[in-house]
């Protein structure tokens, strides 16, 4: 027996707090702007603080800025703590908090300039993602290292989700911004195109909420409610069974937000059913967290933390709840691009992300200072007014999101829409914008509350590194167990065998499906036997006790159950989209001038309020034109389907109203449409595009599979500014003047061309005229 | 912490103790492994159903139905001239094609049918055709090419019968507005303007 005195880097957790209070009043306060704007339009001042570029910023701060920071305080404080180690190294601590504040900073400046990939949570651009990766493997590393010289032998729940956080993230963020930058600027172009963009996006999107807003909060509560509690962990292995068949499930579900695309159906099933799968297992956590505090209720009427925690996780239990129910394919058919979408992400993100960061927050900061907290009024009043604040976002959110759902999708008897302006819905769901306004603005102000109460606490107090002394037991001579034998144990063999037997029913056809099911069926009652019969093993001998002792083992078993799901999606979809084209329309590649214009469309953000992806519905094919197949997004780099209309779809839009239209609608959007609150884009009158960049834009595409040939690429220019003549002369002709290469034509360009699958020449003004 | 609480049950503990954080064992809820069961059993039977003998409908094919069932729009010229001509004297029709017109066609032709953005309406000259038939069918058609939407696909025929009415009141009203654009019942162009 020895003792060892350790002590914590817990400069490195106070750190991570403050910024994380600091990013989150940033993040909140534009998310209050942008939700301003969707109320009122002609607070979009500038073309830099226009919705399209800030709401990016919003996604990107409150996920990447406020969680990630909250979250690394979260990992930092408990991981030590559960390991009787201090964090592997003191300069990969500071890489990773400076280094992560440094993306956050260039997040920050490039978004609202305009830099972005175009994909939703994922639009940093290629240097700040290349700086995400190695920020996050120095984090990955640190971890590790305090794994590996632990001193408490078997990890910790909390412990196991902080392992799948940190490499599935990993997986995910590389392969969905795998891109190939242009021959210079920060700007780039995605490896995927199309259909297989969008499922890669979204893979990542639905797995970026699961393993960056979910799996390590569930860790965060795993540690931090039983100490505030002062309460055991409720079941030990309903923490087993809900780790495990969450990361098994939740990469398989990202589908779902693709439900009704022209995504091949068999993946939106799967998407669907797993989703649906995944409500007990979320609901796990949920149970793991409340029936924590049984014999401790009391402490819910005296204890702002606790009164947190719980409100957070009750708050989970219903977005896990909503969330498979909107993944069923009716139901996402009248939620999908609507609000209540919205309103959802927000119930997770204010109520389970924000409210269990207030309650860590209102715990640690008397730890980390030494202070008690400086008003317990004011945390109190802090939680009326939050909860107060999501339930006015939420109940506005559903309103307006099942209003225009239905106002969409009603038709009359003589087969049209009943409300074929697209504005009308939108001025029917006005009201909600204002309320959701209020609910946020209520939820802004609580947290400010809480960031004035924990500065003055801080104020008050003094940092305080906590050390202990830790036993060491010599003594005791752990078993070796090989990891290999371990890897292949039997609970593993079995979990092979059974997701084999399940692939094999995914694919086959009739006879195949009923034997595979059957040898599923057969292998899960012996699953439920073998499990049921652990008992009679002493705890040291049972399976996974002596994988929570082996970390490696534990790390990668976990690789492996993220990575089925992943692959069994996508591998299928980017062998199979090759035979796309032949089943649908063939498109054509761009134009030149028409690619500078859809690179407008993407830094412009206007993929968030619009999408380009008709679903086969009747009300879709009368307001939008038929539905959108697969094979005429080939060229799609990335795509642009979008995951909300706050205005119309524009897939088809080309053609459909006149050259002159668009340039006065981009003007001034209300002389068009009276009603809409789409920001002014008056100023790509007097931009101008950089016609040089076209062979550099033409050539990464050539790279990435668009077929151009070499001659064509040579007159580029040329072509560019012979089809922004045509435009501009069109213009020109009714009294709107306007440069052939202004930033506006080309936008026209682009969107007179969307949904033809074949580039439509120009019509010459002048042959109607 | 709570190991000597003498309201805990010891009946379901483990002995792991984390950082002071003890780890009860409880049996696993019946209803929460109920429903977990209920919803792995519904996506294998919903993927039996729908993939592996394809009994179910698939999207594409509820779609095909439907479009198949969409009500055909007769065109619009079927009306007959005399009948649209009816219509031009029908105080009902004028006061429902005013609506229809408010809400749809001020945005390009403005509020007095002067032009904005499509072709001024109270003039005598028109670009697609300035019988009763072609001003009809110029409603329900479109014009593509010049950003015309086909309203009878929008609206329905009844909608733009009512439009062509009121449209057809605008003509000669003469509002100043945009410039006069085709060629009158004669086929004579506008006279030049400075």
């Amino acid at each position: 027996m020895t003792r060892v005195t350790v002590r914590y880097d817990d400069a490195s957790v106070r750190r991570f707090l403050v910024a994380s209070v600091v990013w989150g009043i940033v993040g909140m306060l534009v998310g209050v702007i942008i939700a301003a704007q969707l109320a009122e339009p002609a607070l979009n001042f500038a073309p830099w603080l226009n919705f399209g570029r800030l709401r990016p910023l919003h996604t990107n701060a409150v996920i990447f800025a406020f969680v990630g920071n909250m979250l690394f305080a979260g990992v930092y404080y408990s991981t030590q703590r559960l390991t009787k180690a201090r964090m592997g190294s003191d300069l990969l601590s500071a890489i990773h908090f400076y280094g992560w504040q440094a993306i956050i900073v260039a997040a920050a400046i490039t978004l609202p300039l305009g830099y972005t990939q175009g994909k939703e949570y994922a639009e940093l651009e290629w240097p700040i993602d290349i700086l995400v990766v190695l920020v996050w493997v120095a984090f990955a590393v640190n971890f590790f290292i305090t794994i590996a010289k632990r001193r408490e032998k078997q990890l910790y729940v909390a412990l196991w989700f902080y392992i799948a956080t940190i490499i599935t993230v990993a997986i995910l963020y590389i392969v969905n911004n795998l891109a190939l930058p242009l021959a210079h600027g920060l700007k780039s172009y995605g490896v995927f195109a199309g259909v297989q963009d969008a499922l890669v996006q979204w893979w990542y999107g639905h797995n970026a909420v699961a393993f960056f807003l979910t799996t390590p909060v569930l860790g965060i509560m795993y540690y931090f409610l039983p100490k505030a509690a002062g309460r055991p962990v409720y079941s030990y292995r309903l923490s087993i069974i809900h780790f495990w068949a969450l990361v098994f499930m939740y990469i398989w579900a990202g589908p779902h937000h693709l439900l009704y695309t022209a995504l091949p159906e068999w993946a939106q099933s799967i998407g669907m059913v797993f989703s649906l799968m995944l409500w007990a297992p979320s609901w796990g956590g949920m149970i793991n967290g409340l029936f924590t505090l049984r014999g401790a209720w009391d402490k819910l009427r005296s204890d702002p933390v606790i009164k947190f925690f719980v409100a957070g996780v009750t708050f989970y239990g219903m977005a896990t709840f909503e969330g498979p129910l909107l993944a069923i394919k009716s139901v996402s058919g009248l939620a999908h691009y609507t609000d209540w979408i919205i309103g959802h992400v927000h119930t997770g993100a204010l109520g389970w992300n924000g409210l269990m960061a207030a309650g860590m927050f209102y715990w640690l900061v008397p730890r980390l200072w030494g202070k008690e907290l400086h008003s317990k009024a004011a945390a109190d009043a802090h939680f009326w007014i939050a909860t107060f604040g999501i339930v006015l976002y939420g109940v506005s959110m559903w309103v307006s999101g099942v209003t225009q759902g239905l106002m969409w999708r009603a038709t009359t008897a003589d087969g049209t829409l009943q409300y074929p302006a697209f504005v009308e819905t939108l001025v029917a769901i006005r009201p909600m914008y204002w309320t959701r306004l209020a609910g946020g603005s209520l939820y802004f102000v609580g947290f400010c509350l809480m960031a004035w109460n924990l500065f003055m606490t801080i104020a008050k107090g003094s940092p305080v590194d906590v050390s202990v002394e830790v036993e060491v037991d010599d003594a005791v001579i752990e078993p070796s167990v090989s990891p290999w034998k371990l890897l292949f144990g039997q609970p593993v063999l079995m979990t092979i065998a059974m997701t084999a037997a399940a692939l094999v029913y995914f694919v086959a056809k009739l006879e195949g499906a009923v034997i595979a099911l059957t040898v599923l069926l057969v292998l899960l009652v012996v699953a439920i036997v073998q499990w049921s019969r652990r008992s009679t093993k002493k705890e040291s001998e049972r399976y996974h006790p002596m994988i929570e002792r082996h970390a490696f083992v534990f790390t990668v078993l976990v690789w492996f159950a993220v990575l089925v799901g992943g692959v069994a999606e996508i591998v299928p979809t980017l062998v199979v989209d090759r035979a796309v084209p032949k089943t649908g329309p063939v498109a054509e590649p761009y134009k030149p001038l028409e690619l500078h214009g859809r690179d407008l469309y993407v830094r412009e953000g206007c993929y968030v309020c619009h999408s380009q992806m008709i679903r086969p519905m009747i009300a879709e094919k009368l307001r939008y034109g038929e539905a959108s197949t697969a094979g005429e997004f080939i060229y799609d780099h990335p795509f642009q389907w979008g995951s909300k209309r706050t205005g119309p779809d524009l897939h088809r839009v080309g053609g459909k109203y006149s050259n002159l239209w668009h340039a006065q609608h981009l003007t001034d959007p209300r002389s068009t449409s009276p009603g809409s609150n789409m920001p002014t884009y008056a100023f790509l009158a007097t931009a101008r595009i950089d016609v040089g960049d076209t062979l550099v834009k033409m050539r990464a595409l050539k790279t990435l599979g668009v077929p151009y040939d070499d001659a064509r690429m040579m007159g580029a220019d040329a072509e560019a500014l012979a089809q922004g003549k045509y435009v501009s002369d069109d213009l020109k002709s009714q009294g709107f003047e306007v440069a052939p290469d202004s930033e506006m034509v080309a936008l026209i360009a682009y969107l007179q061309r969307l949904g033809h699958t074949a580039p439509v020449e120009p019509k010459a003004a002048a042959a109607t005229r | 912490m709570s190991v000597e609480d003498p309201t805990r049950s010891r009946e379901h503990a483990t002995h792991h103790v984390y950082d002071d954080i003890e780890e009860d064992d409880h049996p696993l809820p019946v209803w929460w492994l109920g429903t977990f069961f209920i919803t792995v059993f519904f996506g294998l039977g919903y993927w039996f159903w729908y993939h592996s003998v394809q009994a179910g409908e698939s999207l594409a094919q509820t779609y095909e139905h439907e479009v198949a069932a969409l009500p055909k729009h007769a065109s619009i010229s079927a009306a007959g001239a005399d009948a649209l001509k009816a219509l031009e004297t029908d105080t009902e029709a004028l006061v429902r094609g005013g609506a229809v017109y408010a809400q749809n066609c001020v945005a390009c032709h403005g509020a007095q049918g002067q032009g904005i953005i499509g072709p001024n309406l109270t003039d005598g000259f028109w670009i697609h055709g300035s019988d009763a038939v072609s001003i009809a069918t110029t409603i329900s058609e479109g014009v593509a090419a010049k950003g015309m939407p086909a309203w009878g696909a929008i609206l329905g025929d009844k909608k733009v019968l009512d439009a062509y009415a009121f449209v057809a009141s605008l003509r000669n009203t003469n509002v100043p507005g945009k410039t006069p654009q085709g060629v009158d019942a004669q086929g004579n162009a506008p006279p030049a303007t400075n």
